[in-house]
């Protein structure tokens, strides 16, 4: 456990650049008339970059420090919980304590758009937390795959899923039904169990590519 | 114990490892030769389980190697590993949280020796020092495998014996397989105790350095003298300049005659001899 833990330390030290960039965006971003978007929402950002640091720098130098693929693995899950929690508490802790103070009349801040508000702020929170997870931990297998031939078939797949689905109507409502299920979904109970599962489902897929992972 | 059976590699159409068969059951520092393409590298690198292989098994420690292996057991270094553009010192300290076996003492030591800079970034060392830094992040991984990719390069020569004592005490404070692919083939002499000949994809010689200082050897002299005096040996290489001539054999010395001149083989010209190449040209 002691060199998962320094593992996790190591993800998160070298994911400075994020941190900043992201920091920058939420203090930084500005919005004006009557209908304004909650800086909260940029924390968001920080989800989206960090993979692309655990997966395209951390990992060749650990493996260089003598890390194990396994402990690699669980760290970097470790890593994303961590970080889904402390960007759902702050955009969580914007929305309650800042967006208040916004003087606009409306401020739209994700958590409403995607109805999780509806569920009390604690609820809300978690429910972020594991979609975060959710997207962290996709485009974490996602890009653990570029190097490989299903990596970029994957890529195709989504994009044909994508432009096939969108114009046309009947296609168009999975689609919708989808993202309604793992994103803009008010029912706490059924929102969080999906994402959780679809998050286990993706660990094992990015275990998998893992051990086929060269060096 | 590091067991290979059959390991074929193959690049698209071009097979880089040909049907390999090594047993390596012995603690000990191991010289792996080999010209630039013959194969080093993804040998090693296929032991590591950092690549796979096409054909056969690798097994380390009865474990057997592929990249599924989640944990090898086999540290492995190539000469321009990538770190965290970090102090020296933390990166060792970082090391040593990573991966619960390591030496942290030993590493400290050696950095303490080779008068790195604990506070100098890994991306502002010279060649020679971050290859320096990798081996000692390699040694001092307590792994029952270390293998270590072109070591030396960039290394002055005083770096360089240096680094031989380092790997002598490190086996002697922790006796283990260490496999040592270089180029400079004389100066590693002392320090290892096999050798391990790999040409173009194929295992050519494993075997004790005794064995080539007892059996490698030249014959020179009149042409039908040498080949009648070799007619019976293991001939590995052969030079013809007019009527004379010198054999290259890998054998039981035969008594001397009063016609030839016999000489032992330097562990270069032994490996010239042995990968069967001069000046890029097969012979």
């Amino acid at each position: 456990m002691k060199a998962i833990f320094a593992i996790v330390k190591r993800l998160l030290a070298s994911n400075k650049i994020s941190f900043i960039l992201t920091a920058l965006v939420v203090l930084c971003a500005t919005s004006s008339g009557d209908v304004v978007l909650s800086n909260g929402n940029y924390t968001w950002l920080l989800a989206v970059m960090t993979p692309f640091f655990f997966v395209f720098y951390d990992y060749t130098k650990l493996m260089y420090l003598g890390a194990s693929k396994k402990d690699y693995f669980f760290g970097a899950l470790i890593s994303y919980g961590i970080l889904s929690f402390g960007i759902s508490l702050v955009n969580t802790g914007i929305h309650l304590l800042i967006e208040p103070l916004y003087p606009a009349r409306t401020v739209i801040n994700l958590m409403d758009v995607c109805k999780w508000s509806e569920n009390g702020i604690f609820l809300a929170g978690l429910q972020q937390m594991v979609f975060l997870l959710l997207v962290m931990i996709s485009l974490h297998v996602l890009l653990s795959m570029q190097a490989h031939w299903y990596g970029w078939l994957t890529d195709t797949i989504l994009v044909a899923i994508l432009s096939i689905f969108t114009p046309i109507a009947p296609l168009r409502g999975i689609l919708s039904g989808f993202f309604q299920v793992i994103m803009l979904n008010g029912n706490a109970v059924l929102h969080i169990g999906v994402c959780l599962l679809l998050s286990a489902a993706l660990s094992f897929a990015g275990l998998v590519v893992l051990k086929r992972k060269t060096l | 114990m590091i067991e290979l059976k059959r390991v074929t590699k193959q690049y698209g159409q071009a097979t880089v490892l040909k049907h390999i068969d090594l047993v390596i059951d012995e603690p000990g520092i191991y010289c792996l030769l080999g010209r630039n393409g013959a194969g080093k590298t993804t040998l090693l690198k296929s032991i590591a389980g950092y690549q796979n292989i096409t054909n056969g098994t690798i097994q380390v420690d009865g474990k057997v190697i592929t990249t599924s292996t989640l944990d090898t057991g086999v540290s492995y270094i190539e000469n321009f590993a990538r770190h965290f553009n970090l102090p020296v010192g933390k990166l060792l300290k970082i090391a040593s949280e990573v991966n619960p076996n390591y030496d942290y003492e030993f590493a400290s030591e050696m950095m303490e020796r080779f008068e790195l800079d604990a506070k100098k970034k890994f991306n502002h060392l010279s060649l020679g020092m971050k290859t320096m830094v990798s081996t000692i992040l390699c040694l001092a991984s307590n792994k029952s495998v270390v293998l270590l990719d072109e070591p030396v390069l960039g290394f002055d020569a005083i770096m360089r014996v240096e680094f031989y004592d380092m790997l002598t005490e490190s086996f002697r404070k922790h006796p283990r397989i260490i496999v040592v692919s270089t180029h400079i083939i004389e100066e590693i002499a002392k320090t290892i105790q096999k050798l391990i000949i790999l040409d173009k994809g194929s295992i050519r010689f494993f075997d004790t350095l005794q064995s080539v200082e007892t059996k490698a050897f030249s014959i020179s002299g009149l042409q039908k003298d040498v080949e009648a005096a070799t007619q019976n040996l293991n001939v590995i290489g052969r030079d013809t300049v007019g009527g004379l001539a010198t054999c290259y054999i890998f054998d039981t010395p035969s008594a001397p005659s009063a016609s030839l001149e016999i000489h032992p083989l330097s562990l270069q010209d032994f490996f010239i001899q042995m990968v069967g190449h001069k000046g890029g040209a097969a012979r």
